[in-house]
């Protein structure tokens, strides 16, 4: 069940992406609608990070390419916001909170120049989208992992983009949290904007997603929620893996061979 | 004494510039540093310090002259080599960056060495003084050099300062940068190159070998004091100009010493300080902070003890004698008697003939602790469900830490309760 859309904003073509050799992602074709919620769901390893960081050109493919709003990924930066995953970066980072989220400002300002007083107010307004305005002086270290993920998502916020890629928000978060991202979500999505979430939890994906990417290092299926979140595709996705293709995998690795002939 | 005046009057030509020149070199290394450090990179600070040594060694026999300029640009070069090769090795094979570091850092420094004793032999008269970039000499800052270095200190500052927003996001947040389409392997550059510049006129006042502490001991003193980045940024240069001040003025008073240990011993004293007495964070507050606690535990349980006393008697501020209540908690009978001298000095107890008694308000404190207790030990039973004989234990020492708020909490989750596990009555 992989669907593909007219006027996508998200275009994947023959996508794949390797680690040390070892591809982690194979041949990934698929286009995501404007306006929709999309989750990436599938087990742990399925390259589901992998995906949203190829998409976002922060990792070395080995052949396809990615465009947004029909465009490749450096053209269109602007509109284009990520949101890491909480572990990525040191917290004990000597910032406040306002200072990180002023960061999704800089994109905008470019080099050189420094936040102007707009910045500020749009930093400021990001936070208390979040409901952690109250915070804005604390330092970033004394934050709970909910609050540190709220930080990101306020940073996000700020840059005013038009796309969102979100690495596992939802990953150790309490439920107060949880509850508020997701309202969030939504509300960005009546925004008309479009929301692409790495999510691990199946429990709660039909309730939060209309769009899901079902992935297990190869896509399994790309669709509305109501048509590709069935029984039987979850199956495929999450019944182990497939054992050849990994082994095959190991063997590129192990032999330094190139997974394609020439890169396209 | 004498010398410390005359160098401080700053009187002689020769002392301003030498001083100026050491407070610019370790300000402006110590500000790299910070990014550095923050970057988690000091290891390869260590590893361009000690590149850097071949480079200037190699400029010298190919141009035969100690022309500042010269050495600077060897320096930057095998600097710059080293760094490629570090990143070639860990790129390129399965050797791991620290085994990669270690190896381009001695690499490099024997065959600095090397040259360098080739020198030495090699009779060239204008040899004299290249020594002094392994260990350093601040006052051998004079003229053409103190200029060339001074100019490359002030630029280090400023485009520390322009690039402050692009250098903070790559330090803490890389793969953002990038999404925001800033040139991240150009800031990366920038800051290698930022780097290996700070070296190459650092090791003017501090040599070659102990460099990498003028880059990160600033950083890692100044982290202490502060989390605001700014502040951080001053705190260092200041403390670097410090110890740049102090190797110029012992370099001024004893020209046989190198000055670049002296500089790296005094930072290290300020690194040693800071740690021990910075607030919150430092030895001292923490010492100070346990013996605080424990102080409390100790003052708080002989309340308890007097109110347990108390209840069995229902009457609460009759006396009892230090034996009695050794008997019924083994307390060493020095820390007993110690605190209850501090809970009579609060006004919680006071001595007679017969013995201890609890004053009102000591009772309601030896009370509150009673309550909290028992209340610990019915939320773990009710809510962790752990038998009635486990629980004990616990509340002993939560019984100190919970605060009003929490109390009132439990009170509400627990629905006012009369009865502890034990059934005692929870007062």
């Amino acid at each position: 069940m992989i669907l593909q859309v007219n006027d996508p904003v998200v275009e994947v073509h023959d996508l794949t992406v390797s680690y040390d050799r070892k591809p982690v992602l194979w041949g990934i074709d698929l286009t995501l609608p404007a306006g929709a919620l999309v989750g990436v769901i599938g087990p742990n390893g399925a390259g589901k990070s992998t995906l949203v960081k190829a998409m976002m050109d922060l990792l070395p493919t080995g052949s396809g390419y990615v465009r947004i709003f029909g465009q490749p990924i450096n053209e269109v930066r602007k509109r284009i916001s990520y949101v890491p995953q909480r572990e990525s970066v040191d917290w004990d980072f000597p910032a406040s909170v306002f200072d990180v989220v002023l960061m999704g400002r800089y994109g905008k300002l470019g080099l050189f120049s420094r936040p102007r007083k707009a910045d500020k107010d749009a930093a400021m307004e990001a936070l208390q989208k979040v409901g952690m305005e109250a915070f804005a002086k604390r330092q970033i270290s004394q934050l709970s992992g909910g609050q540190q993920q709220r930080v990101f998502l306020a940073r996000a916020l700020a840059q005013n983009a038009d796309i969102y890629f979100m690495d596992e928000p939802f990953a150790g978060v309490d439920i107060a949290t949880e509850t508020a991202i997701i309202e969030l979500l939504r509300i960005m999505r009546e925004q008309g904007k479009t929301v692409i979430v790495v999510h691990h939890d199946l429990q709660s994906a039909a309730e939060y997603f209309d769009w899901v990417v079902l992935l297990n290092m190869r896509l399994v299926a790309s669709g509305p929620t109501e048509r590709a979140l069935t029984q039987e595709l979850l199956e495929q996705t999450y019944g182990g893996k497939l054992t050849v293709l990994s082994k095959v995998g190991d063997l590129l690795r192990k032999q330094e061979f190139p997974s394609r002939e020439v890169k396209s | 004494m004498e010398a410390f005046f005359e160098f401080f009057s700053f009187a002689d030509a020769n002392v301003r510039y030498v001083t100026i020149g050491s407070v610019l070199l370790a300000a402006s290394s110590a500000v790299v540093g910070c990014f550095t450090y923050l970057r988690k990179r000091a290891l390869v600070g260590d590893a361009v310090a000690h590149a850097v040594l071949p480079g200037v060694c190699l400029a010298f026999i190919l141009s035969g002259t100690k022309n500042p300029f010269i050495l600077l640009i060897g320096a930057f070069i095998t600097g710059w080599l080293s760094l490629i090769c570090i990143d070639f090795i860990t790129s390129r094979s399965r050797i791991k960056e620290d085994t990669a570091i270690g190896l381009v850092l001695s690499v490099f420094f024997g065959i600095g060495i090397l040259l360098l004793t080739a020198i030495q032999h090699s009779g060239n008269a204008a040899q004299s003084g290249l020594d002094k970039f392994l260990f350093g000499k601040a006052a051998s800052l004079v003229g053409e050099d103190l200029i060339a270095f001074s100019v490359v200190a002030v630029v280090l500052l400023i485009s520390t300062i322009v690039f402050y927003k692009e250098l903070t996001l790559l330090c803490f947040d890389q793969a953002y940068a990038r999404t925001l389409g800033f040139p991240v392997r150009a800031l990366e550059l920038l800051l290698t190159t930022l780097t290996v510049f700070a070296v190459v006129v650092g090791i003017q006042a501090v040599g070659v070998v102990l460099m990498a502490a003028m880059l990160i001991t600033p950083a890692a003193a100044a982290r202490f004091w502060t989390d605001r980045l700014p502040v951080m940024l001053l705190l260092a240069a200041l403390m670097g100009a410090f110890s740049g001040i102090a190797g110029a003025f012992v370099s001024y008073t004893a020209p046989a010493m190198p000055t670049g240990p002296w500089i790296v011993l005094i930072i290290s004293m300020i690194a040693i300080l800071s740690f021990a007495l910075a607030p919150g964070k430092g030895w001292v507050a923490r010492i100070i902070r346990q013996r605080r606690n424990r102080s409390l535990v100790l003052e708080e349980n002989l309340l308890k003890l007097l109110y347990h006393l108390g209840e069995q008697k229902q009457a609460y501020t009759v006396a009892h004698s230090l034996q009695e209540l050794l008997q019924r908690r083994a307390i060493p009978e020095k820390q007993a008697k110690a605190g209850l001298q501090k809970l009579k000095s609060q006004g919680y107890a006071t001595k007679s003939a017969e013995g201890w008694h609890l004053t009102t308000q000591g009772q309601r404190r030896g009370q509150r602790v009673v309550r909290l207790h028992r209340l610990w030990e019915l939320y773990l039973t009710q809510y962790l469900h752990l038998a009635s004989d486990h629980v004990h234990e616990d509340a002993e020492t939560i019984e100190h830490i919970i605060t009003p708020e929490l109390e009132q909490k439990l009170m509400e989750e627990l629905s006012f309760p009369v009865l502890d596990p034990h059934s005692s009555k929870i007062p």
